[in-house]
């Protein structure tokens, strides 16, 4: 008999491994007493519990049959999280630790990480219209710069870190005593 | 009776202030802005706009939070009517016969019954929470940790209830959410769980790198891959005013939907789901010609969107009372709350009088600004609609992740976004349903602490919980789940009666 590997047969050994492993881990939590529980009584109650759930899953799936998994969006998937990795890394220097050896990400400042995190996003889009998606990122640029820098004061450049470049703070300078203004008004 | 003036009075002396008023009216605009992109209900833009009000005073704040709130909601209701697309399962009914009155033209006097609809939902319910507010707060310091604990019981197994889908996978996902919610530093213990030896998982994962990661991430993810599929209405939306006719007919709905909504909406669990769609089973049975429903009767419209916002505003009362975040949203203020640190509970209501007050009085002053403001400004939302969603995918994932970062500015928050993104999809692909795995990650926690305290208190007795002379509220709120448990697994027929009412999208 050939087993297919269908929604909830996936979703039980989702559930199972999940669990198993959550065991393995917790196995060395302390316990605690009746009176104090430990660290280790709710992870083990709930990590038991999830294989269980799995079990059962998997029995019902090769029972009762199961529906395919179908449609997955490989490619979107795949540039969508690494867009979102890329920001990460790019925003503000990072320092990677490899245990052997660490690498040093130096950021590249709001600008140059929303260009290149944004398009490898455009890239997961089919119907991407390139000209289209130019003018839009550099409206994106714009906000995103007068809203979280200026108005909103995150402590993050506009300019990658090592430009040490002091136009932007000329202009965020004005920007920032006009919202604080603005909210004066309002206050 | 008095009481509830004084307590009104100074709400409205609060809420009232130039400042506030001002708040609150950005947030309604900026939250609808947002809820009405397809596919970002109101979790995902209060998770996107949190970080914005921790530079407001805590009232300003709350405020502000709660507008984000019902504009968003309205926001989504709006995307429901005109493209078919519920930002979120309560405007899930809404879109059934939204959208088809959208078809016939309609569209204006739907969204316009949506905002009246609310409106007086809100209204009702913000009367029935002030009446309410103290003498349950009251109540709630009479709670021992047992009935704490079982309270969340209870409310984990409503929401087991509410999800769609398997009953055994919205099990899973709510083990799963808790254990996710155990990651980090035992507070009773100081150990580490599940942290990897990563330390940026010291103190946890926040709730809303999860939520923007399992509903935001996912679903662009989701929506990219397939061409486009919306069928926008807009051009349709000509008149606003709903007839004489329409008013009538929606007037009883609208009463209705608020009373259930009012008294599903203290459940825990995802309350505007099950009172939105209670709503419309309802005013089908009601209605003469049930068989006409899903063809575009205004009385699904105004039903479900009234029982909605009233559960949204009455879903307060567990959380100011409690405590406990019975929703994602709720979670979303508690995490406003706890930005200005504040801790919500019973002592709120005491120690911060202007602020609790001030803040339901502000619930309703939402619902209004979303009257007189949204209403009138129908033609541009239906513009934002009208940007193609190929650019509309990257800005939100851009907000993802700059909301994600303005946290903590902490990179790697931005990176376990992601991985709670691909894990999102997964979930989608095998049809389990992400809210049960947020409630389990909210409540976990709380769960273990209370836990600890009744087998303390007791000296480690566990008959703590089920104590029929000192733990009434305990025993009977196991009960209730029990009996719930059993009604759902052991009936055959009423598992159906889910089943069907689920199958109604």
């Amino acid at each position: 008999m050939r087993i297919k590997v269908g929604q909830d047969m996936a979703t039980g050994l989702l559930f199972a491994i999940i669990g198993i492993g959550a065991l393995f881990i917790g196995w060395d939590y302390p316990m605690g007493q009746w009176t104090r529980p430990g660290t280790g009584v709710l992870p083990a109650i709930l990590s038991g519990l999830l294989v269980l759930t799995g079990t059962v899953l998997i029995v019902k799936s090769l029972a009762s049959g199961d529906s395919e998994i179908t449609g997955i969006n490989w490619m979107p998937l795949a540039l969508v999280s690494f867009a979102v990795v890329l920001f990460g890394l790019l925003i503000d220097t990072t320092v990677l630790n490899f245990g052997i050896f660490t690498v040093r990400v130096p950021g590249l400042g709001l600008w140059l990480t929303m260009a290149i995190s944004m398009t490898v996003c455009a890239l997961a889009i089919r119907e991407t219209q390139w000209k289209e998606y130019a003018i839009f990122l550099v409206f994106m640029m714009v906000m995103a710069w007068a809203v979280f820098i200026c108005a909103l004061g995150m402590p993050i450049n506009a300019c990658p870190t090592f430009a040490e470049c002091q136009v932007c703070w000329l202009v965020n300078t004005p920007v920032r005593k006009i919202y604080e203004a603005l909210l004066w008004v309002v206050r | 009776m008095e009481d509830f003036f004084t307590n009104l009075g100074l709400g409205f002396s609060v809420a009232f202030t130039l400042k506030n008023l001002f708040w609150c009216f950005m947030g309604a605009l900026i939250g609808t802005a947002i809820g009405v992109l397809p596919g970002v209900g109101p979790v995902a833009t209060m998770a996107l706009l949190l970080p914005v009000t921790y530079y407001l005073s805590p009232e300003g704040a709350l405020i502000m939070l709660a507008g984000i709130y019902y504009g968003a909601q309205y926001g989504g209701s709006t995307t429901a009517i005109l493209v078919n697309l519920p930002g979120e399962a309560s405007s899930v009914a809404t879109a059934l016969d939204g959208y088809q009155m959208a078809r016939q033209g309609r569209a204006g006097p739907a969204l316009a019954i949506c905002a009246i609809g609310s409106f007086i939902a809100g209204t009702i319910a913000t009367c029935l929470i002030v009446l309410a507010a103290p003498p349950l707060t009251a109540m709630a310091q009479q709670f021992t940790p047992a009935a704490f604990f079982s309270l969340m019981v209870l409310g984990l197994v409503l929401a087991i209830v509410m999800a769609s889908g398997s009953l055994l996978k919205a099990v899973g996902m709510i083990l799963l959410g808790m254990l996710l919610g155990l990651i980090g530093t035992d507070v009773n213990t100081g150990n580490t769980r599940f942290t990897f030896g990563i330390s940026d998982l010291f103190d946890g994962i926040g709730f809303v790198i999860v939520a923007m990661g399992v509903f935001g991430m996912a679903e662009i993810v989701g929506n990219i891959g397939n061409t486009e599929r919306r069928d926008l209405l807009s051009s349709k939306v000509s008149h606003l005013y709903p007839t004489r006719d329409d008013m009538k007919r929606s007037s009883g709905p609208i009463l209705r939907g608020t009373l259930l909504g009012s008294l599903l909406g203290v459940l825990p669990g995802a309350a505007a789901t099950l009172s939105s769609f209670a709503s419309y089973a309802l005013e089908k049975r009601l209605s003469g010609v049930p068989a006409k429903f899903g063809t575009g009767m205004i009385e699904g419209v105004a039903g479900p969107e009234s029982a909605n916002n009233a559960a949204a505003q009455t879903s307060f009362i567990p959380m100011l009372t409690l405590g406990i975040p019975a929703s994602p949203v709720m979670a979303m203020m508690i995490g406003g709350m706890m930005i200005h640190g504040i801790q919500p509970g019973p002592q709120v209501m005491q120690q911060k009088p202007a602020l609790f007050w001030g803040l339901i009085v502000s619930m309703w002053l939402g619902n209004l600004m979303l009257l007189v403001l949204n209403l009138p400004l129908i033609g541009i939302w239906v513009k934002l609609l009208m940007v193609p969603y190929r650019l509309l995918a990257i800005a939100i994932l851009f907000f993802c992740c700059i909301g994600v970062y303005s946290l903590n500015n902490l990179a790697t928050e931005v990176h376990f976004m992601a991985f709670f993104g691909v894990l999102g999809y997964i979930f989608v692909k095998l049809r389990c349903e992400a809210a049960p795995l947020l409630l389990g990650f909210l409540l976990g926690p709380l769960m273990e602490v209370y836990m600890r305290r009744a087998m303390l208190l007791s000296r480690g007795d566990p008959y703590v919980f089920i104590d029929w002379n000192n733990q009434k509220l305990s025993l009977g709120f196991l009960i209730v789940s029990l009996v719930v448990v059993v009604v759902l697994v052991l009936l055959p027929n009423m598992r159906k009666a889910r089943e069907v009412a689920f199958k109604e999208e």
